[in-house]
């Protein structure tokens, strides 16, 4: 089955003296995941953005997995990130108020990780915005047909980030073909499904939201 | 501690993280915290975290996948507070 995985972090959301307490961070990392902050990474980014991170790479993971496995419940220590690598040129920019789509990724730009869940192995890869982290997460190191996009929004309310993370996503799968009449509804285990007319296509798609940013990812094979 | 005084607290404890207040105010056993009180998943640490702090609890990593609906949030907290005892 075809799966696709996303998450969006606030950075302005986030209580960073909490998160580096280890009362907190210890319910989201494992010790040998602690040891993934070595030195190189520490002088890329705080630790605080390093425990968001993998709660992003884990909670994509486990909604990539959840679309296979609906009654899969979110553990994020379950979810092992074994490897995590910094991108060559990485600096920390802003991301402002403007959105940013595309297909695959740039390995200069984004980060990298595996994941390990049971059997699983998923890979990742995620941006560090100032005021953001976003993760998607796929089956293989191939992301050619994962498109994902991450937008910024005005208004920040829970409904309204809800209803504009849909509508993003709508106007990018309407780049890529004539789709007239799409919905993204819920299934019976919230799980985002799109809908042409009447019939669920087989596009799988992941929504996120945070505050004001917003984000997606789909998987979709052009013909 | 009934279950019934769990749940009040519980309530306590939610409320900075949801703006559905009047959702809130009828939570029930089968309330779900992300559907229903439109919780973002990144603040259920925050509310594990603030639970333990409320009760002199430590709720495991292992048992955190079940404080995601209320009645199992009651069952975890009754059981640790039980052990406490």
């Amino acid at each position: 089955m075809i799966s696709t995985g996303n998450d969006i972090v606030s950075l302005n959301a986030i209580n960073i003296t909490r998160t580096n307490n280890s009362k907190f961070y210890s319910k989201i990392l494992s010790t040998p995941e602690s040891k993934l902050y070595n030195e190189p990474l520490a002088a890329t980014i705080p630790f605080e953005n390093f425990v968001w991170l993998l709660w992003s790479i884990k909670e994509s993971a486990f909604k990539y997995l959840q679309r296979i496995t609906p009654d899969l419940l979110f553990t994020p220590v379950k979810f092992e990130v074994t490897q995590l690598q910094t991108p060559s040129e990485y600096k920390l920019i802003n991301f402002g108020i403007g959105e940013l789509t595309g297909t695959g990724f740039n390995d200069e730009s984004a980060f990298k990780a595996v994941i390990l869940f049971g059997s699983d192995t998923l890979y990742a890869r995620s941006f560090i915005y100032n005021e953001l982290i976003c993760t998607v997460v796929h089956k293989s190191e191939n992301f050619g047909e994962t498109y994902w996009g991450i937008k910024y929004i005005n208004d920040g309310q829970y409904d309204n980030q809800s209803k504009k993370v849909r509508e993003f996503l709508i106007q990018n799968l309407q780049r890529l073909a004539s789709f007239d009449n799409i919905i993204i509804d819920k299934n019976q285990h919230g799980i985002p499904v799109i809908i042409l007319g009447t019939k669920e296509m087989l596009i799988p798609a992941s929504l996120s939201h945070h505050e004001h940013f917003i984000a997606y990812s789909f998987q979709y094979k052009r013909s | 501690m009934t279950r019934h005084e769990i749940l009040d607290e519980l309530k306590k404890v939610i409320a900075p993280y949801t703006t559905n207040k009047e959702m809130l105010a009828g939570i029930d056993d089968q309330t779900d915290l992300i559907r229903d009180l439109k919780i973002n998943s990144a603040n259920l640490v925050d509310i594990i975290i603030d639970a333990e702090a409320k009760y002199d609890i430590e709720i495991d990593y292992d048992v955190a996948d079940k404080m995601m609906i209320v009645g199992s949030c009651i069952d975890v907290i009754s059981e640790k507070v039980n052990e406490k005892q």
